[in-house]
């Protein structure tokens, strides 16, 4: 029951998985940074500029926080114990 | 990466250093929209009358009274990261004592584009006194609109809308009969 407990509020993800979360995330925050500010800079509205990024920002939390399962693709493969002579 | 709270952790510290870079480059846009708008400021008539100071009763003070008209149109001052203008009309002379002075005498704040254009047929705000208590000798004076843009992000700008193309003189001072 506890170690349910402490593997949902953990949630781990795979090594590819990490890969992948902190490919998406560096890509989508810059990427919100430059298309916010050169949207907002052409509508001449400070609204529209963090209205996207904020957007942006709630989109990637969703995406990038929970542990979903497409980045628990790849689990690690433990070597089988070898079994000690005593 | 590994767990929900590193994950969490990593993200807001990219997502801060992206919004403060954001900020950054809005502050900087101030340099680049420089609109310079002009508009006229006449003077309809100026009256200095004897009193006595506010703390001092005993004092003899002199006081000023202007009317004055605006007229300017000031839309081109706002841009995304206007918040709000603040407008003063200041009256600038030299006293008899050889002091410059700059003295305010009104004042408004603009917070929408659309009460931009100014038509105001207005009077001091504030008590014009001269702190010598006496206009007499003093220098005729210029009254300019300046005008002060308040940013969302980003530093303080100032200008200077409007002046008077000639100086006024100040009338002596008369008793009210």
């Amino acid at each position: 029951m506890a170690i349910d407990l402490q593997k949902l509020t953990e949630g781990r993800i795979d090594f590819e998985g990490q890969k992948k979360v902190e490919r998406i995330s560096r890509s989508t925050l810059v990427t919100a940074t430059v298309l916010s500010f050169l949207i907002g800079f052409i509508l001449q509205s400070l609204r529209v500029t963090f209205a996207i990024f904020g957007i942006s920002a709630i989109a990637l939390l969703i995406v990038v926080v929970p542990p979903w399962p497409a980045y628990n693709r790849h689990p690690i493969q433990w070597l089988t114990p070898k079994v000690k002579e005593v | 990466m590994h767990t929900i709270y590193a994950r969490i952790n990593n993200v807001s510290a990219l997502l801060s250093t992206c919004l403060m870079c954001l900020l950054g480059a809005i502050a900087l846009t101030t340099y680049i929209l420089t609109p310079h708008p002009t508009g006229k400021l006449d003077v309809a008539s100026i009256q200095v009358f004897p009193g006595n100071a506010a703390r001092y009763s005993r004092k003899q003070q002199e006081f000023a009274f202007l009317h004055f008209n605006i007229s300017a149109d000031l839309t081109p001052l706002f841009h995304w990261n206007t918040k709000q203008l603040f407008l003063y009309v200041s009256a600038e002379y030299t006293n008899q004592k050889g002091i410059h002075n700059d003295v305010v005498i009104w004042d408004r704040i603009v917070r929408r584009k659309e009460d931009a254009n100014l038509t105001v047929a207005g009077r001091n705000k504030y008590v014009f006194r001269e702190i010598s208590s006496s206009f007499k000798g003093a220098e005729p004076a210029h009254y300019t609109l300046k005008y002060n843009v308040m940013p969302w992000v980003g530093p303080l700008t100032y200008g200077e809308a409007a002046r008077t193309k000639t100086p006024v003189p100040f009338p002596e001072s008369q008793e009210l009969s």
